[in-house]
């Protein structure tokens, strides 16, 4: 894996059992990357996450991430509700040290995550009680515990209203420039997307393909043309 | 000391109380260890919707301590120099380790049976549980039925009586609850993320697999340890109740962890009073005691939003 290389998937295959879901993805993310992640529903984007963060076992190819720590932001409504926690204890749950010591040090450090996006006020507060908004930038900040080379988020803006989806992208946008984390992001709005991504891949009938932001409004509003396979796949 | 013949006519509320310590003390402290320490492992059962196996375990482990008592002709015959199923010094009970064997036998079954239901979430899950409590019950019964040396013990405890047990019996149940109160303790971070979310989980390096086992073993030694000591009664209520309440008052983990546990060890403890005051079984009374507890909680557990 080349030095400013975080993951590198090459020829990939990703699916279930042996149905293929995903086939020939080529991606190399580096420092620094922003790479949004669009396409229609069902078209794999979730598999491809999931085989990029290592919960899928490829089917062909091969993905390497070297030491890359990765920092994973699942859709909110994906969390379990059924369990009483606190936004800090959300946020303390993504620190990667095993064990009781140290609980002091990890609740200052959770607690400078939920400062980060802009939740202090909010640590002892029950998650559930939360907005989904506010639930969103608190999985955030347990990702941001982990240290994370590289953040994948899974759809963040997705059931919450405009000005959260704007505080949202941007915490994440600032994370990435400030010599933060790489950012995977799979989203459905793509003006959104355009606005602070830097690359594009395009996942539709079963390929990933890396396209450019001029791409994208023919792809999710095809003509004829378009549609026909003007963007080649990689 | 009141003679045999006094004794015999008096209420349990009515014996003096350094009696009813020296006759029922152990299964006092017995029953308020399982009081602190059940709901731990019920809240983890609670949180992962599989509360109802706070209901099928301990049945499981009943039958299993049944059929211990069915097969204990052969067992005494053939296999009675692995492992002496008659206690020493007092042959009217069973040795600890021969109950613990087929209660933590049936237990185990059980768990593999609800490792093997939960693959379908299409309603086989919980039907296969209802389904295996039903069972596990009839056969409770009927294993004892076969067994006229187990009839008495097991149907006292089906009923809930109060179970006299030694100090021997005593130190395995507290010391299997103190190792199973520090196994929560120290896992209680990690089965709480893999429960939580398992992906994210996986991705910091968790095997959600192994905590699985670990949340099996602590709920298998709980049930296993305790039901033939307080009784499956007993633990039908402190695995379910104290955890449910306390978790519509929890504003985290840990005040939920704490809180299911003091509730736990309060409805023992309401449980001992009332059945030693109003001389009703003790399982039943605990559960009594749990129940009055849901009352506060009914309009959180029923209202919108938490």
């Amino acid at each position: 894996m080349a030095g400013s290389s975080l993951i590198e998937a090459r020829a990939v295959d990703l699916g279930y059992g042996r149905e293929v879901v995903l086939r020939g993805l080529d991606l190399v993310v580096e420092r620094g990357d922003f790479v949004g992640i669009l396409g229609p529903n069902g078209a794999g984007k979730t598999t491809l996450f999931r085989g990029l963060l290592g919960l899928v076992e490829p089917l062909g190819g091969r993905i390497e991430r070297g030491d890359t720590r990765l920092g994973y932001v699942p859709q909110e409504s994906t969390f379990d509700a059924a369990w009483p926690v606190s936004a800090l204890e959300v946020v303390a749950l993504g620190d990667r040290r095993q064990g009781l010591f140290g609980r002091r040090a990890r609740r200052e450090k959770a607690l400078e995550q939920l400062a980060r996006v802009g939740l202090t006020e909010r640590a002892r507060q029950r998650f559930t009680s939360l907005s989904g908004g506010q639930r969103q930038r608190v999985l955030i900040a347990r990702a941001l515990m982990a240290e994370p080379d590289a953040l994948f988020l899974d759809e963040p803006t997705s059931g919450v209203d405009l000005p959260s989806q704007e505080r949202i992208l941007r915490a994440v946008t600032e994370l990435n420039a400030d010599g933060g984390p790489a950012v995977l992001l799979v989203a459905h709005q793509l003006e959104l997307v355009a606005r602070a991504a830097q690359r594009f891949l395009w996942v539709a009938e079963g390929r990933a393909s890396e396209v450019t932001a001029d791409d994208l409004p023919g792809l999710f509003h095809p003509t004829p043309r378009a549609a026909g396979g003007e963007v080649s796949h990689a | 000391m009141p003679s045999p013949a006094v004794l015999a006519e008096l209420q349990l509320g009515e014996l003096p109380l350094s009696l009813v310590w020296s006759l029922f003390g152990l299964s006092i402290l017995a029953t308020l260890a399982a009081g602190f320490v059940a709901p731990l492992v019920g809240s983890f059962l609670l949180t992962r919707r599989t509360g109802f196996l706070g209901i099928v375990l301990p049945q499981f482990a009943a039958a299993g301590v049944a059929f211990g008592y069915l097969v204990l002709p052969f067992w005494t015959e053939h296999l009675g120099h692995l492992l002496d199923p008659v206690a020493h010094g007092d042959e009217a009970h069973l040795a600890l380790g021969y109950h613990l064997l087929w209660a933590g036998l049936f237990t185990a079954l059980g768990l593999a049976l609800v490792a093997l239901s939960s693959r379908r979430r299409d309603g086989t899950d919980t039907g296969m549980m209802a389904a295996a409590f039903a069972i596990a019950s009839a056969l409770t019964v009927l294993f004892a039925h076969g067994s006229p040396v187990g009839d008495i013990y097991v149907h006292g405890l089906l009923r809930g009586e109060i179970l006299a047990i030694d100090e021997h019996e005593l130190e395995i149940l507290t010391g299997t609850l103190a190792l199973v109160a520090l196994g929560v303790v120290l896992g209680a971070r990690h089965l709480t993320r893999v429960g939580i979310d398992p992906d994210s989980a996986r991705v910091l390096g968790d095997r959600p697999l192994l905590w699985e086992l670990f949340l099996a073993l602590l709920v298998g030694a709980t049930v296993s340890v305790s039901v033939m000591t307080v009784g499956p009664i007993v633990l039908f209520g402190l695995l379910v109740i104290p955890p449910l309440v306390a978790r519509a008052f929890a504003r985290s983990m840990t005040s939920f962890l704490v809180l299911a546990s003091l509730l736990g060890g309060l409805s023992a403890a309401g449980g001992v009073w009332t059945s030693f005051t109003f001389d009703w079984p003790l399982g039943p009374s605990v559960v009594v005691a749990a129940a009055l507890l849901l009352i506060p909680a009914l309009p959180r557990l029923f209202g919108r939003g938490r």
